[in-house]
This record gives C-alpha cells, structure tokens and sequence, in this order.
C-alpha cells in the first residue's frame, strides 16, 4: 500500500468536493421541489428555500382529489401495460427469426427495423395524424390511438436487444433441441423465452418507462378528457400557475413511481437506453 | 433448422405489419404530404410540386429552427461529455458514497421531459423560483429576471436544464467504460513514474474510446430529437427563436388549429433526411463491420462442412 501522504488528503478533499458540488446542483432541483410540494403557499410565497416551516399534506391531498390525475394515472397504467405486453411479444418472434433462422432478406428487414430507432419519430406526427383520424382509421382522440405508434416505435430497440440475447444462446442446446424434435416454434418457446429472461426484462422496463414518459404523440393525439400522466402533468401546471405547491403536489405524485423503479432496476434503464449504440 | 421455408416469415410477420402501418408508412406518408398545400384544414389538399421546399429555402424559422438543432449538437458534445468524463474520473478512485453519487447523477433521466420542464419553469420563475431566490438571498436582495422570456439568452438557460438531464447518463456511461478497462495498465504506468495526471490524460482517456465514441453517438442522434423539454419551455418566446425542428413540425400542424399539414411534412421530410445524412455515416462502418464478420462466419462454416 502506497503511503498516505498530505497530497493525498487534499486531493481526497478537493475530489469529494467537486462530486459534492455537482451532486447538490443535481439533487438539489429535485429536494426543493419535493419539499415545495409540502408547504403552505404562503410559505413558498414568502421562504421559498430552506425547510418547510409547517409541513402539510394538503396539496398532495388537493391534487389526488381532483380527479385529473387518478385517471391519468389509471390511463397511463393500462396504455403502457398493455403496449408494452404486445411489443415484447412481436419483438421477441422477429428478434428470434432474425437471430436464429436463415431466410431470404433478413439483412434488409433488419436495418428497415433499425431506421425507426435513429429517426426523430416527430417525422411521424402529422401523417399519424391524418392515419389515426377520420379518413384512416378513426380512432385519433382515446387512449388506443397512442398504442399503435407507441408499440410500433418499441420494435426496433427491443429487437435489437432480443436478438443480441437469442444470438448468445448456447448453440449446442439449440441444436439438441432440435434433434430431439422441436420445431422453430418449439425452439423459440421452450428453450430461447426461458433462457432470456434478462434481456426479456431490460425490454419490458425500458420500453415501460418510455412510453410513460412520452409526450409528443400523447399531445397531438388524445383528444380533450384523455390523459396520459406527462400531459395531465403540464396541463395541470398551466390552469394552476400560480399555485406553485400544487403543481409541486403534482410533479412528486409523477416522479416518485418512476425513482422506485429506477433505484430498483437502474441496471436494465441503463442497459435500454445505451443499447442503440454500444457494439455488438 | 428444419422447418418450413415460410417459417422465419411467419415469426417476422406481425411486428413487420405493425411497424409498417405505424412507423414505415407514415415516414413514406410524410414525402407525400409534403407536396400537397392546404388551403384550409378542412379542404381537400391540392397538388403543388416542391413548392413547399422553396418556400422552406427561405424560411427563415426554418433555419433558425435548424440552426438551433445543430447548436445543441454542439453544446452536447462540448459540454456534457468533457464534464461526464471528469465526473467519472473523480469517482473512479475510492469514494466516499460512490453509488449515491452515481445514483442521484443518472435520476433526471428516468423523469419524464414533460416534467423536467415544469420543474425547471419554476426553477426559472422570475417571481420567487429556486435560481432566483439563490440570487435574491447571496447576492441583491431585489434581483428579479425573466429567465426565459429573454430571447438572447432562454435558449441557454434551456440548454442548462438539458445538461442537468443528460450529463448524468453520461457519466453512468463512462463509469462502465473506466471500469472495464484493466487495471494493470494504470498501475503499470504508475510504476513506469506517471503521475496521475498523466495516467489520466495519457492512459485512461485514450483507453477510454470506444465509450466516448458511443456518448457522442447516442448524443448526435438525440440532439435532433429534442421537442418535450423545447415545446414546453421556450413557448413563451418569439417564433423565431423558439423553435427546433420537430416543435416547428408541430406547431406549423396543430397549434392553434393551423393545419399546415403540406408545409409541415416538408420540414418533417428534411428533418428526416438530415437524421439520416447524420446516423448514416456513424454507423455505417458498424453495420459494414458486421455483415463483413457474418459474412466471414459464414463462409468458415461453409469450409468446415
């Protein structure tokens, strides 16, 4: 072990400070806001830093109470579930085919399915306008206009990472399965699905999170009275502006799910959101 | 696999109907439209050439729009990824609460855009938001400023926030990238009598590459799909300073009913094109590298056989 000398220690210091410094300018936002969620108005009026000086939980109260949000909340809930269930299915049968069978034209199917991950999908906006509405299929303004999209933009990324995770299957178990009989379909249900289930996982939670978070189609396509939580977020802050409290009420009851989920799966966020450009 | 010749198709069938119908179309949907013009929202389109395009040539919005894309580029690069370098390089030696530094770094980018703007809108409150009430309490017990209604400067009080959401991303990433570099090189180095500046600048950094070039990636591509954060928190300026490309796109569609539907595609459609000018050549060598190595694989099982 190297000695322990007093450049060691400054440097030691100077380190931590720097990391302390970024770490306040980061969390800090974050603190305030959940302590402003918890104040009078008054007091965010008047001390708008420091601690609270009377903690109260009438705006979280005001804001559930409201109605807005519930529904919000439960939109939110079924749209993503229910996309996400459908998007890992269809990618998992693409990815399978594209990592485990040989057929004509894989390699172009493949770069068609990576295109939609590097466009901006605000390219999409207007002519899903026009697809969704009432010369296409008429369904623009509810909840189901969104899942279209939602699951079609989910394709590319998670077919990417299924079909890394299918390449990687040991092709000795592959092959035994198949003199033992197994059909592709076989194969694909008996020994790729069980075998993935981390990589399952990292789509299901990453895809989750995008399209709770998502915000350009949400506003151009539900109609008035149908939310999805990042919407209901920012509509709520326009009709309470001024109420700094509420809207703070407002911003907790949105981030809070999304830190526990990320403190419990930070690895598979991570591993979704690099695996765009990380080389295979 | 002995199966059908069908077989592979079948599987690859309903993402390929879905993607096609919600992704694919509407992209090809988009370079149609762009050659219609819209008298009324309500009225049939009518054919007009590339009209839309040489209207856009001079489109002054337009280009600021574009320019405003190509600046955050910029700024992700300049800034971000230096600073989500020396962060790593920090926490790379012994820390004191190093997950709680990575944790609390990588948050913002798990929040929702959405609602990173209407935090950082109050953030930015020139009444009694968090920035200027710091100001108000070290510095001028009167300091009031507008922060976002400046049209000189909101784009960089906007760029802030973007950073306050990204860097951390790219810290976690560089942490992944130092540590998988062994450690014998910093410590033969070290006994070679570097510094550890030196085994910073002239060892860890060059080793540290490929992660450096998969940020600027990941960066590139994003930096032109900014809207939620831009849509949100530059609305309240003039037109022409307020916009990137995909809010142009949107605001020229639906704000206020305008139906733009023609001239917003072809903005749509270049946006499109500049997405690709820019992700092609990046991962061209990639997808060249890999269809080269199949091809390799594949010509060796040939042999083998």
């Amino acid at each position: 072990m190297k000695k322990f000398t007093c450049r060691h220690l400054v440097f030691f210091c100077l380190r931590h400070a720097v990391l302390a410094g970024f770490l306040l300018a980061t969390a800090y936002p974050l603190v305030w806001m959940a302590m402003t969620a918890f104040r009078t108005e008054g007091d965010a009026q008047a001390r708008p830093l420091g601690l609270p000086q009377q903690w109260v939980m009438t705006n979280l109260a005001e804001v559930l109470r409201s109605g807005e949000f519930s529904s919000a909340y439960a939109n939110s809930l079924m749209l993503c579930s229910a996309s996400v269930a459908i998007a890992v299915v269809l990618a998992a049968l693409a990815a399978f085919a594209f990592a485990q069978l040989r057929f004509r034209g894989s390699h172009v199917l493949f770069l068609l399915f990576l295109v939609g991950m590097m466009i901006p999908v605000h390219v999409t906006l207007i002519p899903l306008n026009r697809l969704l509405g009432v010369d296409g299929l008429g369904i623009k303004g509810g909840l189901v206009a969104l899942a279209g999209p939602y699951i079609g933009f989910a394709l590319p990324i998670s077919i990417l990472i299924l079909r890394g995770a299918f390449a990687a299957l040991p092709p000795d178990l592959l092959d035994a399965s198949r003199v033992d009989g197994c059909s592709a379909w076989g194969v694909f249900r008996h020994v790729a699905l069980p075998l993935s289930r981390p990589a399952l996982a990292t789509v299901v939670i990453f895809n989750f999170l995008t399209m709770w978070n998502e915000f350009a189609f949400a506003l151009t396509l539900l109609g008035p009275g149908c939310e999805t939580l990042p919407l209901a977020l920012t509509r709520f802050k326009g009709e309470h502006d001024i109420q700094i409290t509420q809207t703070s009420a407002a911003l907790v009851l949105v981030v809070i799910p999304l830190i526990i989920v990320y403190v419990f799966a930070q690895k598979h966020i991570i591993r979704g959101l690099t695996a765009g450009a990380v080389k295979e | 696999m002995n199966s059908h010749r069908l077989t592979p198709y079948l599987f690859i069938l309903p993402a390929l109907a879905v993607y096609g119908l919600f992704v694919a179309f509407p992209i090809l949907d988009s370079f149609r439209m762009s050659l219609l013009h819209w008298e009324s929202p309500l009225l049939p389109p009518e054919f007009c050439g590339l009209d839309n395009f040489r209207l856009l040539a001079s489109d002054h919005v337009f280009w600021r729009a574009l320019g405003h894309n190509l600046l955050l580029l910029v700024g992700s690069l300049l800034v971000q990824l230096p600073l989500a370098i020396l962060l790593a390089f920090l926490l790379y030696y012994p820390t004191v609460g190093r997950t709680l530094f990575r944790t609390a770094f990588f948050a913002p980018m798990v929040m929702p855009t959405a609602a990173v703007a209407v935090l950082w809108q109050y953030v930015y409150e020139p009444g009694n938001g968090l920035l200027t009430s710091l100001l108000r309490m070290t510095i001028d017990p009167d300091f009031s400023h507008a922060w976002l209604a400046d049209p000189k400067t909101a784009p960089l009080w906007i760029f802030v926030t973007i950073c306050w959401q990204y860097t951390g991303f790219h810290t976690v990433l560089m942490m992944a990238g130092l540590s998988s570099i062994p450690t014998e090189c910093f410590e033969a180095a070290r006994i070679d009598g570097a510094n550890e500046w030196q085994v910073c600048w002239h060892v860890a950094l060059p080793a540290l590459r490929p992660t450096i070039a998969v940020s600027a990636t990941l960066s590139i591509v994003g930096s032109l799909k900014y809207f939620d954060l831009v849509y949100l928190m530059a609305g309240g300026l003039p037109e022409a300073s307020r916009e990137v490309l995909a809010t142009y796109i949107y605001r020229l569609a639906f704000d206020q009913n305008q139906g733009r539907y023609g001239y917003g595609s072809a903005v749509a459609v270049l946006l499109f094109l500049v997405a690709l000018a820019i992700v092609v050549p990046l991962q061209a060598r990639r997808l060249l590298n890999r269809s080269g190595e199949e091809r390799a694989a594949g010509s060796s099982r040939g042999r083998a056989a």
